[in-house]
């Protein structure tokens, strides 16, 4: 009974953190990819580069790079005084290692890497070079998502036989729940459908702040009812970025906890099926953009947000601002649907909305109704995450539209552009597109590829023209990430301004000062 | 016919049901579209993995093969791996079960307990307002799903009240007894840590009240009803003539048998007190089997949704064994009966 | 009025239903859930014309009138997307009622078929096939099945009433074979029997009738159920799918809301309570009226 009436006053305490998230998270870095697993993963490991706060890569483990003139080799010199958490050092050999690792098991963020980076040597213990297949421009900045893993750590936790051969499961069974990191916080406990619980790595290679917290607690779960409860209490300090805008105003109303809205450079699209009826015509999708009511969207569904323009939001380098922005035109939007080749009456079109963020319901019943004013049918339904990537991996199954948040992996313009219109990405989640344009793929390669920045740029805007032209997508808004979190109890430098635009980096808690 | 012939009959269609549950689940889930292997290692995977992975899991081998596999694995202990916490099934299941056995165990505790009493009471005091009072609220109990009644105590105990915790099993500053069982109120004990305890305790309260005022209600009707029938038995004036002080005739002549129709429903009411433990798991954010298996069920995570079905049907089946052994037990008529058919 | 029909049975036919209105109406509780079961009957039947906004059960958004608390517009306030709740509650009826009959209908017939037969051929191979079957799906945990059935198909709530039914049948079937079995040795079956009535006569012109008292008071009572069991789903995300106006839905979907918004929840709560409750006074009445015990 007393620990009752002890509530917020023990918590505070001990120096603790605690974010609420939508699960499920994977802390594996050659699984995790989504934000919570970004966030745990940029707690728990270190990269050869970090990202500073505009974006460019300042030096972490690695110290110095070099550059060959071909740009396929990129040496990396480390620092040697990097410890893992049970104490081995860190060499260049765990490098590749990890490097290795991730481009086989090929999940989570292993497709920056797979089919770019032919192979890694481990040159000495403090020099790693990476041999790549085709220049890659942004390669320094695609490194803030190679997390450094412990080979012995692993190799000791294989589990044969497994999927991937000789290595057994690379590991996979042990570091569902174990990290094998250098990172400034090591996973105290794990509780899979719960709550990840880390302390602070007291012989951490870099000096963490006094006033950092101790313990940091990343929570599973969105539901209202309980996120607000917890912050009255004081039991909470950040909540997730989900929760609808009635749940932000009623928070913000609570004592002490105010709301942090800032760009992440994510944006919002409706995800146009192209390869099936009645979307597969560039006529009826134009019809569809025109007839969104773009305003309605970001003044009463997701307020602070601005309209996109395009596929790429324009705080992302090599955006470019002159790109074609729809707007609610309905005379328009029955001339294109005179022009295109279906009648509506025949056809009703699917939208797949994603259960866990409810807000998108609203986006959905909108699009409804702003459809069923100039004749097209519209299908509403509710899907888990889970079933809509499995959905959207196979073309049988992918549904007309579907309404996804999607951000870059790298801050350039070039990454969404890839990520989302490429044939690679045609059956993972990020596209529903499915544009399979071999020539659309060879441009956006070329991009890539170049070296000089200024160029690279430029390709970047002809391809974001001949993309919005296509209009495969409605491009709806760039969202304002928005987190209730108290103010009265943490220092939070994001809230003040401090944005990280690579996802996860907001929540790296070694910043983060328990008041 | 006697217990053991009794209880052997029961054990096989058990078995049988099983059995047969099993097979229909697990060819439903292998029926279905969708390539569990591109599921579990990612779309970006490569094909020699997704090779490797699919003779691992034997799908390109014939149904009943496949099921032959599955079974073999499951006596073992394995059931597969979650496509959602990606971790054994056997894991997930050596987690959650407790949690959830703990809350309804509490709440057919406080269901058994308190609705005899209250259905007792009111039949007792059949016709005065007494009665009329706990039958009006036994209707409320018995047409209010749980998950109204959950919804309404976090809003009124945990929000505006503030005096019971609506979240989770223990608070976050309570650090956790070793597990030994699973359950948090006897690990407790175990390791001596009262504290623990007396949190644990708190939390249970809201989740398991919600899910027992329903099947309560229920149970203080029926035991209403069943002892105002017996008040007018002729054995009960006879030992009341006799002088018998009113309590003992109440508790050791009327609640005996009264006892038997109840407990007889409380096999049924404790498998529904499991099932709908989903709703208030929900709520709740308490990591139990069943908010697991919802999970499962909506992300179509069909190693799960398998393993869930098959450990919740042999919990149903292990409590109607025990509910039935207690009745023939507690009912005369059949244990004398039964000694007399050796 | 009895001079209206033909013959002496349909005039015994009448009163015999005055006799029994009398009796059911002599307990006020009873009286309330034919009342409420009646309300909530016709505000489902004529949801169109009887809601304030009918358009809102379907593809209706208005922001601007979002989240309004109840009010003279709005009795029942709006929702976060600006539709009515009364009026959607009234459509909520629809699905709910719309379930209970769709499943009673689909288990009674061939669970009372099946009990009528296990009865009266008590002892022989028919009997003991029946009730094994029986047995099978009554050993088997009800709501999982239906959980795990839904789960694996497509949720909506189409496939939740499949999943309800096939775990309702053997319950009919239980009780219909009690009250059969019992019955076949009486005079007036024996008698049919022996002047060489036909089976069918026999099961369903002597048998029959003398169950339909139980059956119709299970089926009052199972209504309820039903309804619970589907909000249940539906609450869960197992049955009907937004945005149609179904009521577990609706209390789903406004849980988020709470406390400020409390009127998104609470008032679908209630209409499910009231429901249910309607439901149940009336099946406890007739059982009282029938004077019935094995329900």
């Amino acid at each position: 009974m007393v620990a009752v009436l002890a509530f917020g006053v023990v918590g505070l305490a001990a120096g603790v953190l605690r974010v609420t998230f939508a699960w499920p998270t994977y802390i594996d870095p050659a699984v995790g990819s989504d934000f919570s697993s970004s966030a745990s993963l940029a707690n728990l490991y270190d990269t050869l580069v970090y990202p500073a706060n505009d974006g460019t890569p300042v030096e972490h483990v690695a110290t110095s790079w070099e550059v060959s003139e071909d740009a396929l080799q990129w040496t990396f010199h480390l620092r040697d005084d990097v410890y893992f958490h049970d104490g081995t050092k860190l060499t260049a050999a765990d490098v590749k290692y990890s490097m290795d690792r991730l481009t086989t098991i090929g999940e989570g963020y292993g497709f920056l890497f797979a089919g770019r980076v032919a192979s890694t040597e481990a040159v000495d213990d403090t020099t790693v070079r990476f041999n790549l297949d085709v220049p890659f421009g942004p390669f320094l900045s695609t490194l803030y998502r190679l997390y450094i893993v412990n080979k012995a750590l692993v190799e000791e936790n294989l589990v044969t036989p497994g999927a991937y051969g000789d290595f057994g499961d690379y590991g996979k069974g042990f570091l569902v729940d174990h990290d094998a990191g250098s990172g400034p916080y090591v996973v105290r406990e794990f509780r899979v459908e719960e709550e990840l619980v880390m302390t602070k790595n007291e012989d951490y290679w870099l000096d963490i702040d006094e006033a950092a917290p101790d313990e940091v607690r990343f929570i599973g779960t969105t539901e209202t009812a309980t996120v607000r409860t917890m912050m009255a209490r004081g039991e909470l300090d950040i909540s997730d970025q989900w929760q609808t805008s009635e749940a932000l105003t009623a928070l913000d109303a609570l004592d002490g906890v105010d709301i942090a809205a800032f760009s992440p450079g994510t944006e919002f699209y409706m995800m146009i099926n192209t390869k099936i009826a009645p979307t597969d015509d560039i006529h009826f999708r134009k019809a569809m953009a025109y007839g969104t009511d773009y305003d309605t969207v970001i003044t009463h569904i997701f307020p602070g947000a601005f309209q996109a323009r395009g596929p790429v939001p324009q705080n992302i380098p090599g955006a470019d601002p002159t790109v074609f922005q729809y707007s609610r035109d309905l005379d328009k939007a029955r001339e294109e649907l005179a022009l295109s080749q279906y009648d509506p009456a025949d056809y009703e079109v699917e939208v797949h909305w994603i259960a866990e963020v409810p807000d998108e319901e609203k986006v959905a019943l909108l699009f409804m109704a702003n459809m069923a004013e100039i004749g097209i049918n519209v299908k509403v339904v509710k899907v888990p995450w889970m079933s809509v990537v499995e959905e959207m991996g196979a073309l049988e199954t992918s549904p007309h539209i579907v309404t996804v948040f999607d951000s870059s992996h790298y801050p350039e313009a070039g990454s969404l552009i890839e990520s989302r219109y490429h044939s690679s990405s045609a059956a993972t989640w990020e596209q529903n597109e499915w544009l399979l344009d071999e020539g659309l793929d060879a441009r956006i390669e070329a991009a890539i590829r170049t070296v000089d920045q200024g160029e690279r740029f430029a390709a970047y805007a002809a391809l974001q023209h001949e993309i919005t032209d296509l209009c495969p997508t409605i491009f709806l808004f760039e969202q304002v990430e928005k987190h209730a979190y108290r103010a009265d109890a943490i220092d939070w430098p994001t809230a003040q301004g401090e944005v990280n635009p690579i996802m996860g980096y907001n929540v790296a808690a070694r910043f983060i000062k328990i008041k | 016919m006697s217990i053991v012939k009794f209880l052997a009959r029961r054990l096989v269609l058990s078995v049988f049901v099983l059995f047969g549950l099993s097979i229909l689940i697990f060819t439903i889930s292998r029926v279905l579209p969708g390539d569990p292997v591109r599921m579990a290692l990612g779309s970006r995977a490569p094909e020699w993995a997704v090779e490797n992975m699919r003779r691992e899991m034997h799908l390109d081998e014939p149904l009943y093969k496949q099921y032959v596999f599955w079974l073999s694995g499951a006596v073992r202990g394995d059931l597969g791996t979650s496509l959602v916490t990606r971790r054994a099934v056997s894991e997930d299941i050596r987690e959650f079960v407790p949690a959830t056995l703990e809350l309804a165990l509490f709440a057919a505790v406080i269901m058994a307990v308190f609705g005899i009493i209250l259905g007792a009471v009111a039949g007792r005091f059949r016709d005065t307002w007494i009665d009329n009072v706990i039958r009006v609220f036994s209707y409320i109990g018995v047409v209010t799903p749980s998950f109204v009644f959950a919804i309404l105590f976090v809003l009124l105990f945990g929000y505006l009240l503030r005096i019971f915790p609506t979240i989770g099993r223990l608070s976050p500053w309570i650090s956790r007894p070793p597990t030994v069982t699973g359950l948090m109120t006897i690990d407790s004990i175990i390791s001596g840590n009262f504290v623990a305890l007396g949190d644990a305790l708190l939390h249970m309260i809201l989740p398991a009240l919600s899910l027992a005022l329903g099947p309560l209600a229920q149970q203080a009707r029926i035991a209403r009803s069943t002892v105002s029938d017996n008040l007018g038995k002729d054995y009960i004036l006879s030992a009341k003539g006799f002088g018998v002080p009113g309590r003992v005739v109440m508790f050791k002549y009327l609640l005996k048998p009264s006892l038997i129709p109840t407990v007889s429903i409380m096999g049924l009411d404790f498998a529904g007190i499991v099932a709908n433990a989903f709703l208030v798991e929900l709520i709740f954010n308490w990591p139990g089997f069943s908010r697991y298996g919802i999970n499962a069920m909506l992300n179509k995570d069909l190693n799960a949704v398998s393993a869930v079905v098959i450990v919740l049907g042999m919990l149903f089946v292990i409590v109607n064994i025990i509910v039935d052994l207690v009745v023939a037990w507690l009912d005369p008529r059949i244990r004398l009966g039964a000694e007399r058919g050796k | 009025m009895a001079h209206l029909f033909e013959g002496d049975r349909l005039g015994r036919r009448w009163e015999g239903f005055k006799k029994a209105w009398y009796k059911f109406s002599r307990n006020p509780v009873s009286v309330i859930g034919l009342v409420l079961v009646l309300a909530v009957s016709f505000l489902a039947i004529f949801a169109p014309y009887v809601s304030p906004h009918p358009t809102h059960a379907r593809t209706y958004v208005n922001f601007v009138e979002a989240s309004q608390p109840p009010s003279g517009s709005h009795l029942f306030g709006t929702d976060v997307f600006g539709r009515d709740v009364l009026s959607r509650i009234f459509f909520g009826f629809r699905y709910s009622l719309m379930m209970g009959s769709v499943v009673l209908a689909l288990v009674v017939i061939p669970g009372v078929v099946l009990g009528l037969l296990a009865g009266y051929y008590r002892g022989t191979w028919i009997d003991t096939l029946i009730m094994r079957i029986t047995d099978i799906f009554l050993a088997v945990p009800p709501l999982i099945l239906a959980l795990a059935v839904t789960s694996v198909l497509t949720p909506n709530i189409f496939n939740a009433m499949m999943a309800v039914s096939l775990m309702w049948w053997p319950w009919y079937t239980r009780l219909v074979y009690g009250l059969a079995s019992s019955l076949r040795n009486e005079f007036f079956v024996q008698s049919a029997e022996v002047i060489g009535a036909s089976r069918r006569h026999i099961l369903f012109r002597e048998l029959l009738p003398n169950c339909v008292s139980s059956i119709f008071t299970k089926m009052s009572l199972d209504m309820g159920w039903v309804i619970l069991i589907g909000s249940a789903l539906s609450f869960v995300g197992l049955g009907a799918q937004p945005p149609t106006p179904d009521l577990g839905t609706m209390v789903a979907d406004g849980a988020k809301y709470l406390p400020d918004q409390w009127w998104i929840s609470i008032f679908p709560a209630f209409a499910i309570m009231v429901t249910v409750l309607g439901f149940n006074l009336l099946g406890d009445g007739f059982r009282d009226l029938f004077a019935l015990e094995e329900i």
